[in-house]
This record gives structure tokens, C-alpha cells and sequence, in this order.
């Protein structure tokens, strides 16, 4: 697909990103309401600057999550800027965008790796349970469940990679 | 070391970069990585993924994935729709221009107006006209855009390189040869604005775009099976 500049390339782009989209920012924005806003004033934005996207600099994906991230910068100082009515209690805490980008990637990669590895990620390093007691629980010996967080991480990187990213 | 257990040395890496082996297996896993390149290197290639690992919060890697509600891209492509039409006329003449640009540079001026129709019957609207005058002079240039419209038509025209000061008066015909005045404007040299105005004909009605300008007139059809459509100095009507 070259530049984003037909109605259809908009509803192709959406059927295949919408999801990551919204799923970022919702983590980042706390909010669905928000997030929906987000999300359409990303593919309005894209819409009006179809004309210069070029695939052969990167990938859509990676253009749309670069305007996601500029709105919602700007949704979040639309948001700071409102005057607050005395609250109790701490403000909860804003994570730096950069970080709950990269946060909501690791997520969404541990989402998308095999189940079993998931689960065995997620109970042993996660919740820091035994590995004997997780091999009992799922009924395997305690070597495979070496071997799952190993082919977990592997899983994982690819995953990351897929998603841009390097280290 | 053989190829067997080579490879239970290397299924440890991923609890070894996750920092998560008991004390006597971390130190029987880093004595063979002291001698073992092979295993170092897979050994970074997981500490990479290792050290983001705490970014991420297991209740939300378990919650189901937020999905955006059904509705949205619907209403996305809604919007756009809206904004195309809307502004659907500016980007195609921005296209436009591109290839008009260079024989007109030197008079690089530019009126652009809108002409109003004298009402006609109505019909079915049809998809917006781009119109571009073929045969004339050097260094003139006119292009139109005609947009139907439930009320009507909308016209634009983008003249350049006549006479500043000139009168022109712009007219439509239908099929049957009949003249209809659109109205007129003046020519002024350096201005650049666009203005729109509506009328009650319909685009469909339409078969030739003209513009007397000066003593001279131009003419271009309207062609409903191409965008773009080259036109014809027909002389003074």
C-alpha cells in the first residue's frame, strides 16, 4: 500500500491496527473514553497527512503509532490543563509515555506468545512461585518447565522484534 | 561437552537471565557459560527481553485485551467521509496545480471564484467535475472545479496569466446549446483568494464550461466519464 490517501486505504488501515492502537491507548490514557477519542484522531491525522507517508521510510504501523503517540501528548495536556476540583487523596502517578509505550508492547507480546509459556512466565517469574510447585500444578516435570520460560523469552523476543523493537 | 547436554545448559539460560535459579544452579550455569561462547551469546540475546520483563504487569497481560467499541471505525470513516467532501475540492486542486504550475510561473496570479447559475431543473447529482481549458495562449491557464450539490452546483475557477483589471464572465451551456450566465468577476493581478458561490443547476445538466474573458472566450467540456478534461478555445461566441 503506498501513501494514505483513499478512503479505502483509511478502512484497511484500521481493520489491521485499530486494535494495537486502541489497546495502547487505553494503557497509556487510562481511560476508554479517552482512549476511542485517541484513536480517531489518529486515522483523522493520518487521513490528512496521507499524502506523506511513505512506505518505503517504515512501516505504517510504526507511522500511526507515532501519531497516536503526539495525540495522546496532546490529550494528556488537554487533560492536565483542566482545572482539577479539590480531590482527596495522591494524584496517581503518570507514567512517562516512552516507558508505557514500551510497557504496553511487552504486554501485548506476553499476550500474544503461546499459552504455555505464558502461563509458566507469568506464575514463575511474575509471581515468583517455585518451579517445582508450578510443574506440580500443571502437572509436567519441573525440566519443562525450565524449558517453557526459556522458549518463553525466545517467543517473547521475536514477538518484540515483529513489533520494532532492538536492543 | 556433547550436543544433550549442551542443551540443558542452554534451556537454563531463560531462568539464569530472569534471575530466577537457585543459588548452586546459578553457579554450575555461569562456570559452563565462562567456557561456552555459544551460550553466552544466547545468554544476551535473552537479558535484552529479561530486563523489560518488569515494565509489564501481570494483571494486565491476563486482562483481556482492550478492544475498541464496534462502532468506531464506522464512525472514523463517518468523519473522513464528511471532511473529504468537504474539503475534497482543496486537495484535488492542490494536485491540480502541480501540473499547471510551470507555464504560468512567470504571471504566477490567481483568481478564483465562485459563479453562480441561474436556477434549472433538478436532476441527479453527479460526482464532482474537474475541468481544465486546453488551447490557450501561452502563459494563460483556467481550470474549474464543479462540485454538485443537492441545491445545486458549485463552481470554482482558478484563472491565471490574463491581464490584470480583465473582465470575465463566466456561463454554462446544456445540451441543447442554451447559455446560461454564471456571472462575472475581474481579474486582478496578484490576487490569490478563493470564493465560492452556489447555484441551483444541476451539475448534471451541464455539457460546457466557458469564460468570456476580454474580447476573447474559452470553452471546455464537461465531461462526466473522465476527472480531468481537456477543453477548446472555440473563439468569440
Amino acid at each position: 500500500m503506498g501513501a494514505l490517501t483513499r478512503e479505502r486505504d483509511v478502512r484497511e488501515a484500521y481493520a489491521a491496527h485499530s486494535g494495537e492502537l486502541y489497546g495502547f491507548a487505553v494503557r497509556s490514557l487510562g481511560d476508554a473514553g479517552l482512549a476511542e477519542e485517541a484513536v480517531q484522531e489518529t486515522f483523522l491525522r493520518a487521513w490528512r497527512a496521507g499524502e506523506r507517508f511513505d512506505p518505503e521510510i517504515g512501516s505504517l504501523r510504526t507511522w500511526l503509532f507515532a501519531i497516536l503517540r503526539n495525540v495522546v501528548i496532546d490529550l494528556g495536556r488537554a487533560r492536565a490543563a483542566r482545572p482539577r476540583v479539590a480531590e482527596g487523596g495522591v494524584e496517581p502517578s503518570v507514567e512517562p509515555l516512552e516507558q508505557a509505550l514500551l510497557a504496553w508492547q511487552v504486554e501485548e507480546a506476553m499476550r500474544r506468545i503461546g499459552e504455555d509459556h505464558r502461563r509458566v512466565l507469568l506464575e514463575t517469574h511474575f509471581r515468583a512461585r517455585p518451579y517445582a510447585e508450578v510443574a506440580e500444578e500443571l502437572g509436567v516435570p519441573e525440566g519443562t518447565i525450565k524449558s517453557r520460560v526459556y522458549y518463553g523469552l525466545r517467543a517473547l523476543r521475536v514477538v518484540l522484534e515483529e513489533m520494532g523493537y532492538e536492543d | 561437552m556433547r550436543t544433550e547436554d549442551h542443551r540443558d545448559w542452554k534451556l537454563s539460560l531463560g531462568a539464569y537471565a530472569l534471575g530466577d535459579l537457585p543459588a548452586d544452579e546459578r553457579a554450575a550455569v555461569a562456570a559452563h557459560l565462562e567456557g561456552c561462547e555459544e551460550c553466552r551469546a544466547e545468554l544476551r540475546s535473552l537479558e535484552g527481553v529479561a530486563a523489560l520483563l518488569p515494565l509489564a504487569d501481570p494483571d494486565r497481560i491476563e486482562a483481556p485485551a482492550a478492544r475498541p467499541p464496534a462502532d468506531l471505525g464506522a464512525r472514523i470513516e463517518a468523519q473522513i467521509a464528511a471532511e473529504s467532501a468537504r474539503e475534497g475540492r482543496v486537495r484535488r486542486r492542490r494536485r491540480f496545480r502541480l501540473g499547471v504550475g510551470g507555464a504560468v510561473a512567470a504571471a504566477a496570479v490567481a483568481a478564483v471564484l465562485a459563479i453562480a447559475i441561474l436556477p434549472l431543473g433538478g436532476g441527479e447529482s453527479s460526482p464532482a467535475q474537474e475541468v481544465k481549458f486546453a488551447s490557450l495562449p501561452k502563459g494563460v491557464s483556467i481550470d474549474a472545479t464543479l462540485e454538485p450539490h443537492a441545491f445545486g452546483t458549485e463552481i470554482e475557477m482558478y484563472v491565471s496569466g490574463v491581464r490584470s483589471g480583465t473582465l470575465c464572465r463566466v456561463f454554462l451551456r446544456d445540451a441543447q446549446g442554451r447559455t446560461y450566465s454564471a456571472g462575472s468577476f475581474r481579474y486582478r493581478w496578484g490576487e490569490n483568494s478563493q470564493a465560492r458561490l452556489s447555484s441551483a443547476l444541476d451539475l448534471s445538466q451541464a455539457k460546457q464550461i466557458g469564460v468570456h474573458a476580454g474580447n476573447r472566450t474559452f470553452t471546455a467540456p464537461v465531461d462526466r466519464a473522465t476527472a480531468l478534461v481537456g477543453g477548446a478555445d472555440i473563439g468569440a461566441t
